[in-house]
């Protein structure tokens, strides 16, 4: 669908994959993804090199340090001779003023993880863009910029991510820095021509939503280009979680993206056992495992009230919210908190979950189940909602490839994609758990939904699976010191995708954390939405966002 | 939409103790006489029996572990401060050690994660059934307990600020429909979900004349969550000065009255900046939908406020506090 809209006047044409990184214009960002088209594999083994070859991973250490000439190559190479894909960028405060940028690539047979490092001497701090190669890398680029003072070479957008105008020292550097000052103000991108004309929305939206800022550039009804600038839920999360003992930061990880604090609470529990080599009973995993699923299905019941109700159906809505609150009802009957918060630790569970409210945590989910499956049959029948999901808010499958969205919008896009499955962590590292991806090809909001739909009922299956399992007891003690200094990394299929937490905690007298970096699905699907809605109609906007339900403070943290 | 319904089956929903013919305003019921579909009885269509919970004109459906709040007792605590030492968002502070000690404890700070409970080795902190704790002035939401001494000792009358002569205005005004505007201030988004199911059928806000509104131009009262971050702050305001007086605040959640989890960020102002207006501060992480039923009915007159000085009532969750 995409491709039928009528671009804006600033696109440039495509990037070609070998082009030379001096010399470029300043095109707006989303104009590359459309590219690449067919990838040549040769090319890319040819012109990366200096990259890094598979021999090299598979010897090397767990952290690959690479010198910052071959940075690029070496990330081209990854991603696209060895066919890995970017999970996320971050940056950190070495000694005397460097910072060091880390990667974290998964691929492989088993999504195995590469981190790539490469250090930047403090004075300079220039790192040359990923880009136009590599659109994932826009956000990551964007942000290292703004908070590590990291000059992009060669970068098509510098603008601010987060920060807003008010804003001018990099808050993560040492010295911090108030935010303050006013710097020149966000530049969107504009259209031109008859007829033409822009809708601003929000930040403050008309529901009971997060804010965000849509700039649409419409033509009689149809959306000819979408910006969205977020930040307007900046919070400076991670630099909270410095200085704090591991057993502290909990809530600050379920408050990541608050309608996924047990998954951020698990991804958090599980770099810091990973980075202190915490043991954690399989009692407690399989515990985690039936929250994990409890909040999934909450979650996702949630998204398919809400297409439903922006089709206009909203006894139908009212229906699938009935179904949502008793998956809600089920998680507060194991742990005191209808989102599932303070249970998830690290080393395990902060306290068993009662074993006498398993029957009626069984009976939900069978209600859920059943729920569900009378409503959809009901809802495959109405002409006037599916008419309004097929076709609506295509994203292809070489956006969503270009993108790196992770989640159930991958998987309707045919990227079949499930750390549960290609990366067994925690409660699905055990054998026994087999885990059923549903995926689409379509890309559209009734893949989405359809997708969505058949993630709730795998959700209940797998809840009542853990629930047989017996499970909780609390967890293992994390250690107030051990010898060994190094990054844990928990990556878990959160409901909206790939929820990851890289962390480094150090001796300090005791065990502090002094690195944090989170990367919400979000992070990488906000693009999504502005794929999606290209060439559709501007009532169509809401099914949309609704079928992405992306997180504003997930991305802002 | 040809087969009307037949070889469906029925969601087993078990029905709450409510009665099911109590509510006749719930949009399930309404939905079974104008859906485009035949209609369909309880048993073979989509849309089983009423779930609206009956609170607040019932009482509340509390079940398993839920709705827990921390309560102090001084007489048992040793004044050791492994309650302090637990608490993520020093809601807790402790001056002094042993039996004397001061103790201070901010239901507006408290993030209801328990582990005061978990830390305390005398039982002194206890886990209670308990979530009515909105107040209309903050004062109300800090206990302050010497350890050792007694819950007399510490009880002293509300800190209510808001005039009797206000709060009947606003009774007078709007407890016949109440129009809310919800407002983001860079929450985590674990308000919203509980702000959202207050228009699911197990909530229905709609049904107490209460409903949510799409500007604030048409709004008596404005719903703010979040700590308030530099980003929204001015958006905050132009959506403040853009609801037409009078008007009143609801602040929901640790964030919105204290900056919670965020509070020592310098990216936050941590919490709702005092203001002239009368307000409803409502804690919780995020504050349970019946919490934020309470709170409106508080701001609406219609229920007395419970906490007062810090101190919960009496009897709570059926039994003696003391």
């Amino acid at each position: 669908m995409s491709e039928g809209a009528p671009d804006h006047g600033s696109e440039t044409p495509l990037p070609t994959a070998t082009r030379s990184q001096g010399g470029r214009t300043a095109p707006p960002p989303r104009s590359q993804v459309d590219g690449p088209g067919a990838r040549d594999e040769r090319k890319w083994v040819a012109a990366a090199r200096g990259g890094l070859t598979l021999e090299e991973l598979e010897e090397g250490p767990w952290e690959v340090v690479v010198a910052l000439e071959r940075w690029r190559p070496s990330v081209l190479s990854l991603v696209h001779a060895l066919r890995f894909r970017l999970a996320t960028l971050w940056g950190e405060n070495a000694h005397d003023g460097d910072v060091e940028v880390h990667g974290i690539f998964l691929g492989g047979a088993e999504c195995r993880g590469v981190h790539l490092r490469v250090d930047l001497p403090g004075a300079a701090r220039k790192l040359p863009s990923l880009l136009p190669d590599l659109p994932t890398a826009l956000y990551f680029e964007r942000e290292l910029s703004e908070m590590f003072g990291v000059t992009i070479l060669a970068s098509p957008d510098t603008r601010p991510l987060l920060l807003h105008e008010r804003h001018t020292a990099p808050p993560m550097l040492p010295a911090g820095g108030e935010p303050t000052g006013v710097r020149a103000p966000f530049g969107f991108a504009r259209t031109e021509g008859e007829g033409v004309y822009e809708i601003p929305v929000g930040p403050v939206h008309a529901g009971v939503i997060e804010p965000g800022h849509f700039r649409f550039q419409v033509r009689g009804e149809e959306i000819l280009n979408l910006e969205v600038r977020l930040g307007y839920t900046h919070k400076g999360t991670e630099r909270l979680f410095e200085g704090l003992e591991p057993s502290q930061a909990t809530i600050l990880a379920e408050s990541i993206s608050g309608d996924m604090s047990v998954a951020g609470a698990t991804a958090y529990a599980l770099a810091v056992e990973d980075a202190l080599r915490v043991p954690v009973p399989p009692a407690a995993q399989s515990t985690r495992g039936l929250l994990l699923e409890l909040e999934r299905a909450a979650f996702l019941m949630g998204d398919v009230a809400g297409i439903i109700l922006d089709v206009g159906y909203a006894a139908g809505a009212a229906e699938a919210n009935v179904l949502r609150e008793q998956a809600y009802g089920a998680l507060e009957l194991l742990t005191g908190s209808r989102l599932g918060r303070g249970t998830v630790v690290p080393g395990g569970l902060a306290r068993p979950v009662p074993t006498e409210a398993r029957a009626e945590v069984e009976r939900s989910l069978e209600g859920v189940r059943r729920g569900l499956a009378g409503l959809i049959d009901h809802v495959h029948d109405q002409p006037s909602i599916m008419d309004r999901l097929r076709g609506t808010g295509v994203i292809s499958l070489e956006v969503a490839e270009a993108l790196g969205l992770v989640g159930p919008a991958a998987r309707a896009s045919g990227l079949d994609r499930d750390v549960r499955r290609d990366r067994p962590y925690g409660p699905y590292a055990h054998e026994r758990v087999r885990v059923r991806v549903a995926s689409r090809s379509e890309g559209d909001v009734e893949g989405r939904f359809e997708v969505k739909v058949a993630e709730v009922l795998e959700a209940c299956r797998l809840a009542r699976h853990f629930l047989g399992e017996g499970g909780s007891t609390s967890g293992s003690p994390i250690p107030s010191r051990s010898a060994q200094t190094r990054h844990g990394l928990g990556i878990v299929e959160s409901p909206r995708g790939e929820f990851l937490v890289a962390l480094r905690a150090s001796e300090q007298g005791k065990r502090v954390l002094t690195r944090v970096h989170v990367r919400d699905p979000s992070f990488l699907n906000w693009p999504a939405i502005e794929y999606a809605v290209r060439g559709n109609i501007v009532p169509d906007f809401p099914l949309c966002n609704k079928s992405l339900n992306l997180s504003y403070s997930g991305f802002d943290r | 939409m040809s087969d009307g319904g037949s070889g469906r089956s029925a969601p087993s929903r078990t029905e709450p103790n409510g009665d099911p013919e109590a509510n006749p305003s719930s949009p399930v019921r309404a939905a079974r006489s104008t859906s485009s579909s035949p209609p369909r009885d309880a048993t073979s269509g989509i849309f089983g029996p009423c779930t609206t919970k009956a609170y607040p004109q019932g009482p509340a459906e509390l079940a398993g572990m839920g709705a827990r709040t921390p309560w102090h007792d001084p007489g048992v605590c040793g004044g050791t401060g492994a309650c302090a030492r637990a608490c993520p968002t020093e809601a807790i502070t402790i001056e002094g050690t042993g039996r004397g000690a001061r103790l201070r404890l901010d239901y507006g700070a408290c993030v209801f994660c328990r582990k005061c409970v978990d830390a305390c080795p005398t039982g002194a902190m206890r886990a209670v059934r308990f979530f009515e704790l909105a107040v209309r002035s903050k004062d109300d939401l800090v206990a302050s307990h010497v350890a050792g001494g007694t819950l007399a000792a510490s009880a002293a009358p509300s800190r209510d600020k808001v005039s009797r002569e206000i709060r009947e205005r606003i009774s007078r005004l709007f407890s016949g429909s109440l129009a809310v505007r919800a407002v983001d201030a860079g929450s985590c988004n674990g308000c919203e979900v509980e702000v959202s199911a207050l228009s699911w059928p197990a909530y229905d806000a709609e049904r107490l004349g209460i409903h949510f509104v799409a500007s604030p131009r048409h709004a008596d009262a404005l719903l703010v969550t979040g700590p308030v971050n530099r980003n929204m702050r001015l958006a905050l305001q132009k959506t403040l000065d853009a609801t037409p007086d009078p008007k009143f605040l609801v602040i929901a959640g640790a964030c919105g009255i204290s900056g919670g989890p965020f509070r020592r960020s310098k990216e936050v102002e941590g919490g709702v900046p005092p203001s002239d207006l009368p307000s409803v501060w409502v804690p919780g992480c995020p504050p349970r939908p019946e919490a934020l039923l309470y709170a409106f009915w508080l701001a609406l007159g219609r229920v007395e406020q419970q906490l007062k000085n810090g101190e919960l009532p009496p009897k709570v969750g059926g039994s003696s506090l003391r």
